[in-house]
């Protein structure tokens, strides 16, 4: 039975606010009464879940059902939420972090649960200011505003928040058109049938899904109207989104000595390598002793788990993270998103 | 007290008679007869009657003691206010109408101890009022306390032994806080008193005038009339008023001289 | 459309331009047409540094007290708005500069201590001030721009305030500080283009009076100007200096004249002399002048002259607290000094009040010949309100002086016994009239007598004065539900505005309370207070001071003992703290 060490003086910082953040933070106070906890997010947004928010676009869920927790929640374990503030460098051998308006942080214990953003794959960057992404509650809110405007959309990429939105606009009565690109479904790499058994059913839903397609050119007629060229195609539509995928958010750590390839890459234990610095969620790297390899997690149960294990970890703990197989349905579409191999 | 109460009665009908009190009230003033304030009393009114003001245009403002009691005597409007308080009080007289001629009027306890912090500033801001001091270096209506201008030594039931302080030069004072016309006069002099206080009404500014005068009831040994008779004397000839300098050394000199000591300006 | 109610307040150090900054907000949301209650709060000593905080309660209702709670916060200093940040309300929004000179520690960071719900919006008021005009002094001005931007307050609200204010400094600095403000609204719309708040509502431009910001001080000696004041003598003591300082520049202009005195005994001499030759006179100090003044005081009652005496409380005793509010010197203005030597004493609740009730307090002193005190406290005194320009009454300058008879010349008996208890009074210079007023107790024609009977009889005229007072003094005003209620509330001075919201909010939730206003503190309306008193089960008294001086005074006049709500902080009492004493007496919980 490890024993948990002292804390009096001890500041634990968790930058992100997601559902790895808040596992950790909820462990380190269920384990550590005393401790000084705070969570920093770079998001003016409190708790919600990611997940829900194709359902809030859709109207079947209300706003305040997509939030995971009221401001009540921090106040009652004591967790200090600093929200809107952004960490801009990390120094881990002073163990300060420094924020965006110049306030440095000191902590005795950091864990990194930054997430991730929206990856634009290199030949759409271009375009990029003409895209909409789908990712944080401020874009789930841009989308309904434009929704009111527009009637057709055209979904590019194909990653697994596409096929929620696809649904959502579905269900509003939009034009979708889908231009699914094999790699598109990143992280998740899937066989060729299970590609083409997704394109089919979108089609059934009444998708005009444009198979194998490229981008070629993205142009703004005015603010709600845009002339799109896939391959040789050439039509005209209310909103353009692009769903590759994420990448994880940790632009601001380039110069921290923190090793970082897709995210952080850390142990088994999640550790990065600087001790008392741990990363969970979609922001970190896992090796796996067994396949020798790294590891991505997706998806919220996996995310919450390793906010978990990191917690502990930073206690003094030893747990090996382990991904959690899992099979989304997506309307009778099945992925398997367990553990894979990347590159 | 010595003297026979019929003697008194024909006093004070003596003095109800004179001329000299025109500018008196029907009541006579609580002073005991032989106090110099019926002289100053006298100086004043000849002053006034020699300037020909009415009457009703004359405001005297007194402080506590029986200096204090001067507004019921004189037939005059008067403002009997607080201990020391005369000259602040005189001031708003003054400017609420400065048509009237507004006199104070208070003894040396009223206007040096109590009344202390307000003559540097009427001085100083040259007030146009005349303020007439009945200094008799006691405080009689409290029946025979030391004053502000007691010598060392006075001997008085609260300082058996004699006092230790030494006096304050009411003249002095005045001079060294800029007031712009300052006397020194003796009551048992009231034409001079008069001479000097019609100068002085008539003088554009704060005027000063510091009477010697004896409290027959209660000091019988430094300011009785016999030795004010022998101390008091005119300012030498050729004494210059407006020389300041001259002034100041006459005054450091001399306890005793009276007359015009300093006049700003003439 | 809810209606509008927040607080802003702009913090910094010395030298900040915080007073500017928060002088600037009043003026552009009055412009507005909203209605502006702010009150500030310097560094208690003189030297340059310490904390400045202003305090603007803003919105679409007249309000007269400030709450604990604050809407908004403009941090120019972010170590002394630490202290502010417990004050926040739970959404609010804090603007503060986000490029600081050096690195902050987490400690003193303003950003480390809010809640999350509070909106933060970082600026580089520093950097921007410095593009925009070339030095930082302009941050004020950036931070400005900013709440005007994220709170869609027009820009011709605050640019026309911007130039009126800088006037006097020449263009150059006119145009600098205009383009730091724009620079703020610039930089806040492309900031924070999606976390503007709802938008303030202006409400629809209307005809009618000039609105100005006015203080209580201001306020007070305007009144004083319309009423024909004459001469004012005075002594600097805070918070009652103001009054002196701006009556020195208009006072000669209106034919006056203005002496400052020795100390405050020379104060009230001057005041009583000046009205004794009958001149508007006034006189305006704190607790401990006026607890110098007492004697004085008693003289004007013994000696039935006029005064008019601002007291403008603040905490005492003794030298107190010299830049806190308190209302503790009730006792001491209506019977302070020696004898049976009570007076009229009133009490404004408002800025307006201030105005009308020092004009008042002339011709209340000049027809009942009576020294008239106007207590008035630190909170009222400083804070300014948006009003209408006032206008003073047809009557403020008529001569409210009873003249004796022209017949009675020869058998004029200044202090003559009648049925009012006013006794014809002659001015120096009026011939036939002579007399001397005295502080002795004197008989009829003025001439000192102790005699028993006299003095009963003089006692009991002087007294009576005061009765047919009443009848010129503003009476008691309520603010009842019709019936029976269960709790009357009582306030006095500004408390009342705290009093007054707090009973709205009561009665706003159902309950049967009521609010009673006296502003004639001394003598005082028996019979409309025991009138009121007998509809409400309860009363409450609540003021600042700690033993509870107006309940002392009036509340004999209940059928039962009444409760009393005292407060000593220093500070306004806020309407929150009635409402929840309302709460605990009717056994309500808060919801």
């Amino acid at each position: 039975m490890k024993k948990v060490r002292a804390m009096h003086d001890e500041h634990f910082v968790i930058i992100g606010n997601g559902p790895a953040g808040n596992q950790a933070a909820l462990t380190l106070r269920q384990k550590v009464p005393e401790a000084r906890i705070t969570m920093i997010s770079a998001e003016h947004e409190r708790f919600y879940r990611p997940h829900l928010l194709p359902d809030f676009v859709a109207g079947t869920i209300p706003e305040n059902e997509v939030y995971a927790a009221a401001l009540e929640h921090y106040r009652t374990h004591r967790i200090k939420l600093r929200l809107g503030q952004r960490v801009v460098a990390v120094d881990f051998s002073k163990r300060n972090l420094l924020l965006e308006h110049k306030e440095t942080v000191r902590f005795s214990g950091l864990i990194l649960a930054v997430g991730g953003k929206p990856r634009i794959p290199e030949p759409l960057l271009v375009f990029r200011d003409l895209l909409l992404t789908f990712k944080t509650f401020s874009d789930a809110r841009k989308w309904i505003e434009r929704l009111h405007r527009v009637d057709s959309v055209l979904i590019v990429g194909g990653d697994l928040t596409s096929l929620a939105v696809t649904k959502a606009l579905l269900r509003l009565g939009k034009e979708v058109r889908f231009v699914l690109n094999e790699d598109a479904f990143r992280p998740v790499r899937c066989k060729p049938e299970v590609f083409q058994e997704a394109a089919h059913r979108l089609s059934l839903q009444g998708v005009k899904v444009l198979e194998g397609r490229k981008l070629r050119s993205v142009t703004r007629i005015n603010e709600d109207l845009f002339e799109v060229t896939a391959d040789r195609e050439r039509f005209r539509v209310g909103l353009v989104g692009a769903f590759f995928g994420l990448v994880p958010h940790v632009r601001f750590l380039a110069r921290s000595g923190l090793t970082i390839e897709r995210g952080v890459l850390v142990d088994e234990t999640l550790n990065t390598g600087f001790e008392g610095v741990y990363a969970a969620g979609d922001c970190a790297q896992v090796y796996h002793t067994h396949i020798r390899d790294y590891w991505v997690s997706i998806g919220h149960d996996n995310a919450v788990s390793l906010g978990r294990i990191a917690a502990l970890n930073l206690l003094g703990e030893k747990m090996k993270a382990e991904p959690k197989g899992e099979t989304i349905l997506c309307d009778d579409v099945r992925v398997n998103t367990s553990w894979w191999r990347d590159f | 007290m010595k003297t026979p109460g019929p003697v008194l009665a024909e006093q004070v009908k003596r003095i109800e008679d004179s001329e000299l009190f025109s500018f008196r009230s029907g009541r006579l003033p609580i002073w005991c007869p032989g106090c110099g304030y019926f002289g100053i009393h006298a100086g004043i009114n000849a002053a006034l009657k020699q300037l020909g003001i009415p009457h009703h245009k004359v405001v005297v403002v007194s402080g506590i003691g029986c200096a204090g009691r001067y507004p019921f005597f004189s037939n005059t409007y008067g403002l009997h206010t607080t201990h020391g308080r005369s000259l602040p009080v005189a001031t708003g007289v003054k400017f609420a109408n400065p048509e009237l001629t507004v006199l104070a009027v208070g003894g040396d306890g009223d206007g040096l101890g109590i009344g202390g912090g307000h003559l540097p500033h009427a001085s100083r801001k040259d007030i146009n009022i005349s303020y007439v001091l009945f200094d008799n270096s006691i405080y009689g209506l409290t029946k025979g306390q030391p004053s502000p201008s007691s010598p060392a030594g006075f001997k008085t039931k609260v300082s058996p032994s004699g006092t230790v302080e030494r006096p304050l030069n009411a003249t002095l004072m005045a001079l060294s806080y800029g007031a712009s016309f300052v006397a020194r006069l003796f009551a048992g002099e009231p034409r001079l008193i008069g001479e000097i206080l019609a100068k002085g009404i008539r003088h554009p500014g704060f005027s000063f005038l510091h009477v010697y005068t004896s409290c027959v009831t209660f000091d019988k040994q430094y300011k009785t009339w016999d030795h004010l008779k022998e101390w008091v004397h005119p300012i030498p000839e050729g004494h210059n008023p407006s020389d300041f300098r001259a002034a100041m050394d006459l005054v450091l000199d001399d306890d005793f001289a009276t007359g015009l000591i300093y006049q700003r300006g003439k | 459309m809810p209606k509008l109610d927040i607080t802003v307040e702009v913090c910094g150090m010395a030298g900040d331009g915080t007073i500017a900054a928060g002088g600037l907000i009043n003026e552009g949301m009055s412009r507005g047409g909203l209605s502006v209650l702010a009150f500030d709060s310097y560094p208690a000593e003189i030297r340059g540094f310490g904390r400045c905080v202003t305090r603007s309660r803003i919105g679409h209702e007249r309000r007269t007290a400030l709450e604990e709670h604050t809407h908004v916060l403009i941090s120019l200093n972010d170590e002394q708005s630490l202290s502010r940040v417990p004050f926040l309300t739970e959404h609010s929004a804090v603007f503060f500069d986000n490029q600081p000179p050096t690195l902050v520690p987490e400690e003193s960071s303003l950003a480390a201590h809010v809640e999350p719900a509070t909106a933060l919006f970082g600026m580089p008021f520093t950097d921007l001030a410095a593009q925009a005009a070339g030095s930082d002094r302009g941050r004020n001005l950036v931070a400005l721009g900013g709440f005007a931007a994220v709170f869609q307050v027009p820009s011709e609200l605050f640019e026309p305030a911007i130039v009126k204010k800088f006037k006097s400094k020449g263009q150059k600095v006119v145009e600098s500080n205009v383009r730091c403000f724009q620079a703020g609204v610039a930089y806040a719309l492309e900031r924070f283009s999606e976390r503007l708040w709802d938008p303030v509502s202006f409400p629809p431009p209307k005809e009618g009076p000039e609105i100005v910001m006015l203080s209580g001080n201001t306020a007070i000696a305007e009144g004083a100007l319309d009423a024909g004041l004459h001469l004012y003598f005075g002594y600097p003591i805070t918070p009652a200096t103001p009054i002196m300082e701006y009556l020195a520049k208009r006072l000669p202009e209106r034919g006056g004249r203005l002496m400052q005195m020795e100390d405050e005994i020379a104060s009230i001499g001057g005041v009583l002399g000046g009205f004794f030759a009958g001149k508007r006179s006034m006189t305006a100090t704190s607790g401990p002048g006026f607890a110098l003044m007492t004697e004085l005081i008693t003289h004007g009652v013994m000696s039935e002259t006029p005064a008019v005496i601002i007291n403008a409380q603040r905490g005492g005793p003794a030298t107190g607290l010299p830049t806190k509010t308190e209302q503790s010197d009730l006792h001491a203005a209506v019977f302070g000094g020696p004898g049976d030597s009570a007076r009229i004493v009133i009490a404004p609740t408002d800025v307006p009040e201030c105005y009308h009730l020092t004009i008042k307090s002339f011709q209340l002193a000049e027809k009942y010949q009576i020294p008239v005190i106007v207590l008035t406290d630190f909170f009222l005194d400083n804070r300014v309100e948006s009003v209408p320009l006032p206008v003073a009454e047809d009557d403020a300058r008529k001569d409210m002086t009873v003249y004796p008879d022209p017949d009675a010349k020869e058998r004029y008996r200044r202090f003559k016994i009648t049925e009012s208890g006013i006794s014809p009074r002659a001015l120096p210079g009026m011939e036939g009239y002579i007399f001397a007023a005295t502080g002795l107790e004197h008989t009829e024609k003025g001439l000192p007598d102790y005699t028993p009977e006299n003095h009963s009889k003089m006692t009991e005229k002087r007294y009576r004065k005061l009765r047919s007072a009443l009848e010129d003094l503003p009476s008691p005003v309520e603010h009842t539900p019709r019936g029976r209620v269960d709790l009357g509330v009582i306030g006095w001075g500004s408390n009342f505005g705290s009093v007054h919201e707090a009973v709205n909010r009561a009665c706003e939730r159902g309950l049967k309370v009521g609010a009673l206003k006296l502003t004639a503190i001394y003598p005082y309306h028996e019979d409309a207070i025991r009138d009121f008193m007998s509809r409400c089960d309860e009363i409450l008294i609540a003021e600042l001071n700690f033993e509870g001086q107006l309940a002392n005074l009036v509340g004999h006049l209940h059928r039962k003992e009444v409760l009393r709500l005292n407060r000593v902080t220093g500070l306004p009492m806020p309407p929150s703290v009635i409402y929840k004493k309302i709460l605990e007496i009717l056994g309500e919980t808060d919801s």
